[in-house]
């Protein structure tokens, strides 16, 4: 039987950053994942991170990905795939089935990474083809490159289902509409009002009763619900679809650690049962630890971290790390984790819904969270979202939630924008500082929520940068509707312009002129040729 | 570890109008069905595992632990922390048998 230092289950971004942590402190570490593709989650995720530079903010998922199983492979790290981990036995023994056989492994330590799976409901015709988790929405489009269905329902409205709407909007699907059963939108803001303003509606205290059809989805109905989550009778409303994707949260998946002896916990604020860890990671076990999603629901930023932390403590307990070298990295990841672990989405936070201000003194956007928009009188509270008085192009910035996030303040060279050392305060704007105009604030925002305006660019026109991830990307001169952030349309619009470069990671900016007086409140365009991947209402 | 309570429904049997949905997909048990067994005294997840095959599937309750731990907490008015787990076992995947019979050997240089 062959033996390891260490063995880490999954190469998510967990596994593989404890894998390098460990290998690059000198351990002897594989690694081995199910899949055939290294990453885990992340090699679905397309869009660009939260966090700061240290958690590779403004980064698409799948490169951080990439960067992580580069820094393994360099680190000597040595990544199985297709091998699934059948069992953990006695003595750290773990049983390994690739390649037609079931091989036996020994271990000084092991790391449980194995991430988490898709939480499912039950409704009248569910199991009917066509309904089907986001997460398995997000493989067929982001892996298979295939798409799930044309009119897509959304059942969730926290952050998997926000941002896979978004993907399939790009994916040239239409989201007919998000529901959920609870009052407030559950995920950030801002990815809720880059949906609301491509015209995708939000039905908040709603849940899906029925999916209706004879050998697959023709349509979904859904209902109100009461304050105990149960549908109203009477309020019940078709919608036409042929999809419909379940996003109602993640469980962790701990069968390993359950089966190894660890002592489990059940804590709704992880998701469900958890093997019981120490601060470190580590579990009932000695030398089992167990990071990422598997040890709690959280975020990739933070599986990261959770990851080199275990392996640091399992390089102290095993002499490759001294005392005071363990202190320092625990120290200094635990620092970098609690920066991701607060703001009013924090793991502390979840399910609270007596949060009515920012932590600046802003109110909260009621709007945004009934509705997934923020509405005109309330954006005006918050003074980065006013446009200002000067001439020439302003960053208008419409970031109303503390999240934590703060790459518009890197991306400004100007020093316009800035977040502060605690970055999930608001992003501020430096009227003083003079905008060049040059968009990197805006294609760097992983929320989409920077434009660009200028009140009165003459000839009684508004000018509005605005971000844009759809194709075809309309060509300057297009003319077309611009629409609010709810996504009415509100007047005709032109684009004079369309921003790309390679610093801009695919992000383009449409500069779109619209009549005076409209910029404030114009955020999308939708051409007039209708060939783009959103619906508009 | 893990614990069991075991208390017992307030209320006799009565059939819901959705008792004929379809709870465990990979084993085909009815929310009906799973309702009935709670009557029939199973008092936590494993033992509607055990006594109707939820959960013992293809994906091993991967889909349906959530839903039946959900109707185990309705019927016997528990919190859904306290209507136990499916034990991890081995296998934790699926693995064809004759995988999992060959053993060591050659080990393909991993
Ligand atoms: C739609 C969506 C959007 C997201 N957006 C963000 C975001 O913007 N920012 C952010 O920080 N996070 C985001 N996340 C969350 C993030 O992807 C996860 O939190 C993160 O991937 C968890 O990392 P992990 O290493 O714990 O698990 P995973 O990434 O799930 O990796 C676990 C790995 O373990 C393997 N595995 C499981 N069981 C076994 C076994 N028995 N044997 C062998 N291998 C096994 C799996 O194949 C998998 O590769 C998003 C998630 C989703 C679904
Ligand atoms: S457009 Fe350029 S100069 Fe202006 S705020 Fe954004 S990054 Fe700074
Ligand atoms: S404005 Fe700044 S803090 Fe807000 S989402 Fe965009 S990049 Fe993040």
């Amino acid at each position: 039987m062959l033996r390891y230092e260490m063995i880490v289950i999954g190469a998510g971004p967990a596994g593989l950053s404890a894998a390098t942590e460990a290998a690059r402190s000198g351990m002897q570490v594989v690694v081995f994942d199910e899949n055939a593709r290294p990453g885990g989650q992340l090699f679905k995720q397309i869009h660009k991170f939260f966090g700061s530079r240290e958690h590779q903010a403004r980064t698409r998922g799948f490169r951080i990905g990439e960067n992580l199983l580069k820094e393994a492979e360099e680190a000597g790290v040595k990544v199985v795939l297709n091998a699934a981990a059948l069992g953990i036995y006695k003595n750290k023994e773990i049983a390994v089935s690739f390649g037609g056989a079931t091989r036996g492994y020994r271990a000084d330590c092991i790391v449980i990474a194995t991430g988490a799976s898709e939480n499912m409901m039950s409704f009248k015709g569910w199991t009917l083809p066509g309904v089907m988790g986001a997460g398995a929405a997000q493989t067929l489009m982001n892996i298979q490159g295939v798409r799930p269905g044309g009119r897509i329902l959304m059942v969730g409205s926290g952050n998997v289902g926000l941002v896979v709407s978004f993907q399939l909007l790009q994916a040239g699907c239409q989201v007919e509409a998000i529901v959920d059963a609870a009052p407030r939108v559950g995920g950030y803001g801002v990815h809720a009002s880059k949906l609301s303003r491509t015209g995708v509606p939000f039905y908040m205290s709603h849940t899906v009763v029925e999916a209706k059809g004879s050998d697959r989805v023709e349509s979904a109905v859904i209902a109100a619900v009461d304050e105990r989550f149960r549908p109203v009778a009477g309020t019940e409303r078709e919608i036409g679809a042929d999809t419909v994707c379940i996003a109602v949260g993640l469980s962790p998946m701990g069968q390993l650690a359950d089966n190894a002896g660890c002592e489990m916990s059940y804590l709704p604020a992880k998701g469900g049962y958890v093997p019981t860890v120490s601060e470190f990671g580590e579990t009932s076990i000695p030398g089992i630890y167990c990071a990422g999603d598997a040890a709690g629901i959280e975020e990739a930023s933070s599986a990261m971290i959770q990851g080199k932390i275990c392996a640091a403590a399992a390089c102290n307990s095993f002499g490759y790390i001294n005392d005071e070298e363990f202190r320092e990295r625990a120290e200094a990841y635990g620092l970098s984790l609690s920066k991701l672990r607060a703001g009013m989405f924090a793991p502390q936070n979840k399910g609270r819904t007596d949060i009515s201000h920012t932590a600046e003194g802003y109110p909260l956007s009621g709007s945004l969270l009934q509705r997934g928009y923020i509405s005109q009188d309330e954006i005006e509270a918050f003074p980065a979202a006013r446009p200002g008085s000067g001439k020439g192009l302003r960053p208008v910035i419409e970031c109303t939630q503390n999240i934590p996030c703060d790459p518009c303040q890197d991306a400004c060279a100007q020093g316009c924008i800035s977040v502060g050392g605690d970055i999930t305060g608001l992003p501020t704007v430096d009227g003083d500082r003079k905008c060049t105009g040059c968009c990197m604030c805006v294609a760097a925002c992983s929320g989409q929520a920077i434009f660009l305006v200028d009140e009165d660019c003459g000839n009684g026109s508004g000018l509005i940068g605005l971000p844009y991830e759809f194709l075809p990307l309309p060509e300057p001169g297009a003319l077309g509707l611009a629409l609010d952030r709810s996504g009415n349309a509100l007047c005709g619009a032109e684009v004079v312009e369309v921003r790309k470069s390679a610093a801009m990671d695919r992000t383009a900016v449409l500069m779109m002129k619209v009549p005076a007086g409209m910029a404030c409140a114009a955020r999308f365009f939708r051409p007039a040729d209708g060939r783009q991947a959103c619906r508009g209402r | 570890m893990q614990r069991t309570i075991r208390t017992r429904p307030t209320l006799p049997f009565s059939p819901e109008g959705d008792d004929g949905l379809i709870v465990c997909r990979c084993e085909e048990i009815t929310k009906g069905e799973i309702r009935r067994a709670v009557y029939d005294g199973m008092r936590s997840m494993n033992e509607v595992k055990r006594y109707l095959r939820a959960g013992m599937g293809l994906c091993q309750g991967q889909t349906c632990q959530r839903l039946v731990q959900g109707i185990l907490s309705r019927e016997l008015g528990l919190p859904l922390g306290e209507t136990g787990r499916i034990r991890g076992r081995v296998p934790a995947r699926p693995v064809i048998l004759e995988d999992f019979g060959m053993s060591d050997g050659d080990s393909e240089g991993v």
